[in-house]
């Protein structure tokens, strides 16, 4: 179709209708991303005018050693958080890529914690682990004079909340991972299988390579939502026990929410955004390099 | 001569007259005056009120048609936001300079927000009015003291205390006196030792004898019933004086070496204020509102009472921790008169009982001596005691960035409060925490005070 005969069409029609997206993405994104830029080489409170004070903020952040302990509990978060969605979300995958009655309501109780509020979530595990009255411990019990303080536990905290979000969001994955099994040609697999191949050769030799761009793909997303991990953290155990499950994102919000250090929230903000910029950017990267698509 | 006393005549015909002029242009300016006082008074006004509690809707609904109907020509519009957004949005709102003319003012922001200029001087307002009779005139000085010691920002419409609350069926079980007034530190620990129970003798705690942590609530009320500072207020830096520290080592021996108190952590899966009302424990120091709480949550057949905090071995003149909800004015107000008369109402003569939870203290005298705030009806019998503390000296540790050093809210695993939770949980020493603590806190006090 000639656009030009369209007697409406005007050249700037297009743009008609991206302009409502163009300022909603300038208003409530690219404009308070460069504000926060800008503040976070100031010092405010809320109340009053800002005070620029040049790189103080990143300075104090990179002087302090607990920065560096909650840089630490990011990444530490983040690893458990990306290898715990992926190999849990893609065994889901597997196990319900079949065809048989009532897959369907398996593949929605497992979705389930998806769609549940992170906030009642975190409250249900905090019941569930809790000492004294939860359920694992009181299991534990049984068999151990004193069932661990997952949740202020120094040590243990930080990877209790991480396993609790894998759980939470494994369900995710395992539906990007099972379109991306369904995508992959049945031939292959029935090629292999004349050929001899038992089911772990088929799986490791045939279904996880022409599955690697949606490897990469869920890769890319989990990293992404790893730094995402301010609900559980806020519900489960507020950063503590003294820092012990503080990450980046959590630190944003008690600078900028509850101590009203707006400007030094800004620049952990900015760090936390420079890293996860730096690891997308190696990961399309390393995307490039290993995930061409088979076919 | 006769010129003289012609003249003196004449100046004194001009005199009269001018008199006459002076006391007329008097007359004339007083009722022109007079007039537009009165035009004034009846001009159209409209005041923003904002309030911090959801539950009061309705009575604050009824609060205002009752003061217009007293002022006709005035409008009040009333906003009411929820405590964890409050400071957000009403530092937003100053920002724009738009703050609402009558406003919730926390103890614990008051001096940030009158050191900045944002609240309106109330000394003029103040000055001659004979009403602030009904109130304590100690709270009304409490919050110029919060303030900075030289004007009043604020007038108080709640104190909330910190007693110490018992279970009766336990000291009864237990053939334990009830706390009294004279009681000391080793009458306490002894009776928190006694009230420890193991009832099924598998070697685990099932009664506790005490219950807290590091928050605020239940650390400072020690503190200062020994008379003693977490900070030293002539250098705004952390340094917990000698009778603080017995107050610290007094408790942190409850859990380490009486086992009468639990590890914090034992109780992470309760909400904190569950723990006491649950029956966990048989005593415990909180806040006055928990009053409320220990109503809706402790099964009705439990019999308890509150007290006041012991006082400490190294003084004769206690504190209690305490501290007033107040409402302040808007420095950029339009309407100072009214916007004070407002103020006055709500914190006082406006309110009845039903304005306040359970436990909270009415700052306005008629109030607070009223037999609706005695109501011996419900528990605890001992309602009194929080009258008793309302009367003396009380003290807080609120500072300018207090949330961040002290720790509190969902910052609460981390500064002071987390040194202490770091000790009673076992992982770090009493010396330690209190060797590392003020070089993390400082930073704070030296970003606010220098």
């Amino acid at each position: 179709m000639n656009l030009n005969k369209v007697i409406w069409y005007k050249k700037y029609t297009p743009w008609l209708f991206i302009l409502p997206t163009i300022f909603g993405l300038l208003i409530f994104r690219l404009i308070p991303i460069f504000a926060a830029l800008v503040l976070s080489f100031t010092r405010w409170s809320l109340l009053g005018s800002p005070k620029w004070v040049g790189f103080a903020n990143y300075l104090e952040a990179f002087t302090t050693k607990s920065f560096f302990e909650i840089i630490g509990n990011t990444f530490e978060f983040s690893l458990i958080y990306v290898f715990g969605s992926m190999i849990l979300g893609l065994t889901l995958a597997v196990l319900v890529n079949v065809k048989i009655k009532g897959i369907g309501a398996f593949r929605a109780i497992i979705y389930l914690p998806v769609v549940t509020s992170a906030v009642a979530v975190g409250i249900v595990w905090n019941w569930i682990l809790g000492p004294r009255f939860g359920i694992l411990s009181v299991f534990l019990e049984k068999f151990m004079e004193t069932a661990p303080y997952w949740l202020t536990d120094p040590t243990l905290a930080l990877r209790s909340v991480a396993i609790v979000q894998v759980w939470k969001m494994s369900g995710y994955y395992m539906i990007l991972f099972l379109a991306g099994l369904q995508s992959i040609p049945r031939d292959a697999l029935e090629a292999a299988t004349v050929d001899g191949a038992n089911s772990i050769q088929k799986f490791f030799r045939v279904t996880l390579p022409m599955l690697s761009p949606t490897v990469f793909f869920v890769l890319t997303i989990t990293i992404i939502d790893s730094f995402k991990n301010f609900e559980l953290i806020y519900s489960m155990t507020k950063g503590g026990p003294q820092n012990a499950s503080n990450t980046l994102v959590y630190d944003v919000y008690l600078n900028a929410f509850v101590h009203y250090r707006v400007g030094y929230a800004a620049s952990v903000a900015y760090v936390l955004f420079v890293m996860v910029g730096v690891l997308t950017i190696l990961n399309f990267q390393v995307r490039r390099r290993w995930a061409q698509p088979l076919n | 001569m006769k010129i003289i006393i012609l003249t003196n005549g004449i100046k004194g015909e001009i005199m009269k007259k001018s008199l006459l002029l002076v006391v007329l242009l008097i007359c004339i300016m007083f009722f022109a005056f007079a007039q537009g006082e009165n035009e004034a008074s009846n001009e159209a006004v409209t005041l923003e009120w904002w309030t911090w509690d959801a539950d009061l809707k309705d009575i604050n609904a009824k609060i205002i048609s009752e003061f217009e109907a007293e002022n006709p020509n005035v409008t009040i519009n009333n906003t009411i936001i929820s405590t964890t957004e409050y400071w957000t949005k009403i530092k937003i709102q100053s920002q724009q300079n738009k703050l609402p003319d009558v406003f919730c003012m926390s103890s614990g922001y008051l001096e940030e927000w009158s050191s900045l200029g944002l609240l309106y001087n109330l000394d003029p307002l103040m000055e001659g009015d004979t009403s602030l009779k009904n109130f304590y005139q100690t709270l009304l000085d409490g919050g110029k003291e919060i303030a900075g010691g030289e004007h009043y920002y604020a007038i108080p419409f709640a104190l909330v205390t910190t007693p110490l609350f018992f279970n009766k069926d336990y000291f009864d079980a237990a053939g334990v006196e009830y706390p009294n007034s004279n009681w000391t530190w080793d009458d306490f620990t002894n009776a928190a030792k006694k009230l420890t129970v193991d009832n099924d003798g598998d070697g685990k705690t099932d009664q506790y004898g005490f219950w807290f942590y590091g928050r605020y609530a239940h650390i400072e009320p020690w503190v200062y019933a020994n008379d003693g500072n977490l900070i030293n207020r002539k250098t705004m830096r952390f340094e917990p004086d000698a009778k603080a520290i017995k107050a610290l080592e007094m408790l942190v021996n409850m859990v380490k070496v009486d086992h009468s108190a639990p590890m914090p952590q034992e109780m992470s899966a309760l909400r904190q204020q569950d723990v006491f009302p649950n029956g966990i424990a048989a005593m415990w120091v909180d806040g006055s509102w928990n009053i409320d709480n220990n109503r809706l949550t402790a099964d009705p057949s439990m019999r308890w009472g509150i007290a006041m905090v012991p006082k400490g071995p190294d003084t004769q003149e206690p504190k209690v921790h305490g501290w007033s909800d107040f409402y302040a004015i808007a420095k950029n107000t339009k309407n100072p008169e009214m916007a004070w008369k407002f103020a006055k109402y709500v914190a006082g003569e406006g309110l009845t009982m039903d304005n306040y939870l359970a436990g909270k203290i009415p700052t306005y005298i008629p109030l607070t001596e009223s037999e609706a705030f005695s109501d011996t009806s419900k528990q605890p019998d001992e309602i009194s005691v929080l009258k008793d503390q309302a009367a003396s000296p009380m003290r807080t540790s609120f500072t300018k960035g207090w949330s961040e050093w002290r720790g509190y809210g969902a910052a609460e695993s981390l500064g002071f409060n987390g040194y202490v939770d770091a000790v009673l949980n076992g992982t770090k020493t009493f010396e330690e925490a209190l060797e590392e603590s003020p070089e993390v806190l400082d930073k704070v006090f030296v970003r606010y005070y220098n």
